[in-house]
Order: structure tokens, then sequence, then C-alpha cells
């Protein structure tokens, strides 16, 4: 699971009211690089819920080689639809996004404290039949 | 009636289609050239066939397309190589046509005519030739030629029929007045040279009127007088790189499910599925596309080989996961080099409740979704309605979440529904659904208001039954208010409509059944699986027996 499906996520546990963003407990990452497309992240970027992506960042961080440096406060202000950003920023994001993925882990909703598991790199996010 | 060559500021194509799925011909095509920005109507006009004095009720694979002379070589080019129109900001028609997984190739049509006589004269009085001496449209660069130096060769393709070498020469020569001043090359020639011989073709390809009986390989005099229902020669499109079949050089082949490590009884032929990434529109580039049933990833992969960033959600984790470390949906990814997918273990059925967002965010949806013919669809919740036991703490984690089956009509109502919500505007869904000869496309299939409905394909499978690709675009936004009342008017029809996919395993047994001879077919079959078991059984024994004696010597 890249971070990027991470931000999408939520919580769907009965009697949760928000379970977002859900609180990563890492196992394993993997790192892998790829080349960045950059229409196809700036064309991402305002769907992203950033502080969520921060917070993503701050719990995945010490577990990557190199770590993954904190994420700037708050991104420049968007020009219409397509932010601005630098090359710099421009490749972090690209890097957090795209490039790092939780292999074994669990996905905790806020709320309930209902874990999810991560195997494989893929949330098993089925609820049980009392949840629903 | 030879085709009309007086309008001198036309250009004009001759596209050819592989003889297979024949009803996607158009829909791919059409939307492939409104992909790249060609729209029929204004861009370029589709001509009538040429065709001999009688009606054809056959299906032609031919269709011919006219540009305006002027826009080509500024805004369209047709050039073999894509550089050259990336930096003239102009569509590369050759690498548009390309994509399309039916068409065989494309021909700048020089003549046409009923008869071969017609198509001579078409050529004499028309202006290719000397637009080919002048050579405007055939790019600058390298690759260009000057008319003198261009090697050439004439090819004879006599579809449905066998002629012998001597009889192609002869068809050959009628066209040997042009006197091309270059060097006659067979192999990789600069320009390639085709006439084409047009016969009635049946629906898998076949001659109707053969020349050669099927048995002692004797020719039928009368189908042989038979005049041919077109002649065609032009020039072969894209000879640098695609050569005259364009499908092969594009090696649809290194796709089969057969060299796929991992596949499941679902897997998608891959030829389909490159024609629903086509019907999608997936550019090559920045497409974000979404499989909600994606099972063993078949119709992801062709859509990643097209460049998208793909994302899928199944209900099964097994499919998910597959067999091993080497057997999985990662592993066919990294088969083609392609980025790994996003996979999740969710269900569509509450895609809402699993997402956060409800953006816009796929380009493209492409899926097949499980109507219980091969795979039941499943979804949470209780296996006995209403009853709800609570799981306790300590079980939480291993608990294996139960399932309940979920009824096509509901499968279908959620699809669109997701696929409302979900899409960019003017995105596409593309989605396969399965019909009996009962099915009418205008009131049973599935609706959404913010939905358009682009194209239906037939797909026949057997007399009775066949599957339906269907294309929707995104036209209008979704509002979540309206929710109920979307998923309440799926079906125009209502129940009536949905119960016609829904039960199309037990229609098909049926049907079966009132076929002669079924019963002993039934009984064999049952015996071959039985001796198959039994056979299997007792392998398993031996082997188990010799495990433990060899076990015993060792001690």
């Amino acid at each position: 699971m890249r971070l990027l499906t991470h931000n999408f996520l939520r919580s769907n546990v009965k009697g949760t009211e928000n379970g977002y963003p859900l609180i990563i407990e890492v196992t394993t990452v993997r790192c892998e690089e790829s080349p960045v497309d950059k229409e196809f992240l700036l064309g991402l970027i305002p769907k992203v819920d950033y502080s969520a992506l921060r917070s993503a960042v701050r719990h995945m961080g010490p577990h990557c080689d190199p770590p993954l440096p904190d994420l700037p406060e708050v991104l420049p202000s968007a020009v219409g639809d397509v932010p601005s950003l630098d090359d710099a920023t421009i490749s972090i994001l690209h890097r957090v996004l795209f490039d790092v993925y939780l292999v074994e882990g669990y996905l905790v909703c806020p709320d309930t404290g209902r874990k999810f598991p991560v195997k494989d790199g893929i949330p098993n996010m089925i609820l049980h039949e009392d949840e629903i | 009636m030879s085709l009309s060559l007086e309008a001198t500021e036309e250009y004009i194509l001759l596209i050819e289609f592989v003889h297979k799925h024949l009803d996607f011909h158009n829909a791919e095509l059409h939307s492939i050239l409104e992909m790249h920005g060609v729209q029929i109507g204004t861009d370029c006009l589709i001509r009538e066939l040429p065709i001999a004095g009688r009606t054809s009720e056959f299906r032609r694979p031919f269709k011919i397309l006219s540009f305006p002379w002027s826009s080509i070589g500024c805004k369209f080019c047709l050039d073999d190589c894509d550089d050259d129109a990336k930096r003239k900001k102009c569509t590369n028609l050759v690498s548009a046509f390309s994509r399309c997984t039916l068409i065989r190739g494309v021909l700048e049509l020089w003549g046409a005519g009923p008869t071969i006589d017609d198509c001579v004269e078409s050529i004499r009085s028309g202006y290719y030739p000397r637009r080919h001496q002048e050579g405007k449209h055939l790019g600058s660069g390298d690759g260009a030629k000057k008319f003198e130096e261009r090697t050439w060769s004439i090819l004879v393709h006599t579809l449905g029929s066998t002629y012998t070498r001597e009889e192609q020469n002869d068809m050959r020569s009628a066209f040997s007045f042009m006197n091309f001043p270059g060097r006659v090359q067979m192999k990789d020639p600069d320009d390639e040279y085709l006439f084409i011989r047009e016969v009635e073709l049946d629906g898998q390809g076949g001659a109707v009127y053969p020349r050669h009986s099927g048995i002692n390989k004797q020719i039928i005099p009368e189908n042989d007088a038979r005049p041919p229902l077109a002649c065609y020669f032009g020039r072969v499109l894209g000879n640098n790189g695609l050569g005259r079949n364009w499908r092969g050089s594009n090696r649809i082949e290194q796709y089969s499910l057969k060299k796929r490590c991992y596949l499941g009884p679902t897997s998608m032929d891959s030829e389909l599925s490159l024609i629903m990434t086509n019907l999608a529109q997936i550019q090559p580039c920045g497409s974000f596309v979404f499989d909600p049933f994606v099972g063993t990833g078949s119709i992801l992969l062709t859509a990643a080989l097209r460049g998208a960033f793909c994302f899928g959600t199944d209900i099964d984790l097994r499919v998910l996961r597959g067999r091993n470390h080497n057997e999985n949906i990662s592993s066919n990814f990294k088969q083609y080099n392609l980025k790994p997918p996003e996979l999740v273990r969710s269900d569509n059925a509450i895609y809402h409740r699993h997402f956060r967002s409800h953006l816009p965010l796929f380009d493209a949806i492409v899926t097949d979704p499980p109507y219980g013919i091969r795979a039941g669809a499943r979804k949470s919740g209780s296996r006995k309605c209403g009853e709800v036991r609570p799981i306790s703490d300590e079980h939480r984690y291993d608990h294996v979440a139960q399932t309940r089956p979920y009824a096509v009509s509901d499968v279908m109502s959620d699809l669109l529904n997701v696929a409302a919500m979900t899409l960019k505007m003017g995105g596409r869904l593309v989605y396969v659904i399965p019909s009996m000869s009962d099915f009418d496309e205008r009131m049973d299939l599935p609706q959404h208001e913010c939905l358009r409905l682009d194209y239906v394909c037939y797909q026949p499978l057997q007399t009775e039954y066949g599957r339906r690709t269907v294309t929707m675009k995104k036209v209008k936004e979704y509002d979540e208010k309206k929710r109920s009342q979307y998923l309440e008017n799926t079906w125009i029809n209502g129940a009536e409509s949905a119960e016609k996919v829904a039960n199309i395993r037990e229609r098909l047994i049926e049907t079966a059944k009132t076929k002669p001879g079924y019963e002993e077919k039934a009984l064999r079959r049952k015996a071959t699986r039985k001796a198959t078991k039994e056979a299997k059984k007792k392998a398993k024994r031996e082997a188990a027996a010799i495990d433990a004696a060899s076990k015993s010597e060792c001690l």
C-alpha cells in the first residue's frame, strides 16, 4: 500500500463518526524508486488531504531508508486548480505518495481503535458481520 | 461506380480491420480518433465503400476515411515515429490508428473500384502518383527519401481465397504502368504498395463463395468466375515500423493470458481487455484507472500497459494475494515491467464507507463484474439474514468475516453509482455484461442520470448467449443527496431487466438440458470426474506409502 491509497482510506466500523485519518502501525516498509510523472502528481494534489499525508509521513518516515523528510507545514497556495510547486517539493511529494509502501502492519481507526491488518501490501478493510 | 476523386483536396485512407469482434470495429476506431482529437464529421468524413453492382448484407472489414488535403502536414501527419509529430504539435495518424487492437493495416488509397480495371482507371485519373512525387506528406527528416531513391514493392492480398504466384503476378502487372523510378526491394522497402481483392466474407472471416472446395482443393468454376466485391490499391502506411500487418507487429500475442504466471478462471482475455482500454480512452501517461472487481488483475494489467496508474479492489482476499510471492497480481505486473498496482480488499457495495471522499478521482473505470456464471458475487454481511452474533474481542483478529450473496441487480446499480461518484467529468466506465437473446439494449441496460451511454458492442459466444461491452461517459455532476433515487432508477423495467442478467448460469443449464443427448453426456462427464478424483486419491495414497517406507528405512 502506498501512502496515496492511505490518504483515501477510512475506517467504516459501525458507530464511527469520522474514522479518518487511519493511524499507521508499521512492521515492514519497502521503498522503490519510480520516475516522476509531474502532470499526474499535480492533478492529484488538490484531492489529497494534506494534513493526513503529513501525519502518515510522520508514522512511516523513521522506518524508511533514508528516512522520509518532514513535509512543509502548508503547501504554497494553488493558482487556479493546479498548485504551483517547485521541483524539490514535487520530488518529495512524489516519493511519499508513490515510492514508499507499507508491506506489513496495521491501519488503526482513530475513533474505535479497530485494527485493519495489512499483509503483503494489501490492506484488508472488510468489516466483520457485527460491524456493518 | 469508382471512388470519386474529383475533389482534389482530399486525402483518403483505407482501414482494414481484423475479421474478429466485428461489432467493436466502429466503437474502437471512433473512441481512439476522439481521444487523439480527430472529430469525425469535421476533421474527416467516412466514405461509402465501393461495391460491384450488388448489395452485401455481410459486414465488410474495411472503412474509408477522407481528410482534407490541407490538414495533412499541419494538423495531422503520417510519420513512423512520434518525435517529429510532437515537435510540430500535430496528431500522428499512424500512431493513433496503430493503437486500435482491431486494425490490421491502413492504406493511403490511390485507387478503388468494383474491378481491377476500375481500380487502375481511378489511379490514372487520380492525383496520388503526382502527390507522391512531390512528397509533402512524407515528412521531413532522415526517413524521407526523395521520390527517385525510394525502393518499393507491390504485394497482392486476396482475402478469403488463394491465388497462385503466377495469378498474383498477373494482377500485379496491371499496375506496372506507374513506372516507379526507384529500385524494387521485397524486404523492407521504403514504399510498400498493396492490391486488395475483396470478396464477401462470413462472420468467421471465410469466403461466402470459396474459390476452392474445402475437400479436394479443386477450383469451383462458378465461384471463381464471380467478380470481386471491390478492389483497392494503395500505399501501406507505417511501413518503417509496422509493415503491412500492424496487428502482428504490435505483438498482441506477447500479452496473451497464456504468458502470465498468475491466472484465474475469470481472467479477461488480453485482446478484449486491450479493446476495453481503448474504449476507456486511457492516455499514454497520467490516467488513473480503477477496477472494483479486480480479481486476478487481468484488466488492470492491460490498462497499465497503456500507461495508466492502477487501483483495484476485490472482496476476495485469496485472489488479491495470489498463490505465493511469485504468482500474484504484482508478479504479473513485474513480468511486463509495469508500475505495481494499488490493491485493497474492500466491498464495492459499501464503497462510500471505505473511502474518504466522493471526489472525482479516476479517469476510467474498467471492469468485468461478477455475474455468477463463473464466479458468484458476494458482499459483506452475515450469512444468515438478521442473525448477527457479536464477536468477542479475543477473536477479533482471527475472525474470518462472513459474506453473503450479492444480487446481480445490486452489483450493477452499485457499480454505476460508484462510477458516477468517482469518475472525473468526461471519464469513462467500461464494463462487460452477459446476456441471452431476449436482452433488449434500449430497455434492459442499467442506467444512471450522470452517465451517458456511448457504445454497446455485442460479442456472440453461443447461439443463445453472448456478452456486451458497454461504454458510458460521465456527463453530469454527482449529487450525494440523490443517492437513493439514483439507485432506484437503475433499471427502467425494474426487476424484470435485472432478472435477465441475473440467472444466466441457471438459464444456460436449462437450455443445455433441452438439447438431445444431454443426459448421456452428463453421466459420462460425471463418470470421468469420479475417475479423475479416484486416480488422484490413489496417487496420493501411494506417495504417502512410499514416503512412510523411506522414513522407516532411514530409522
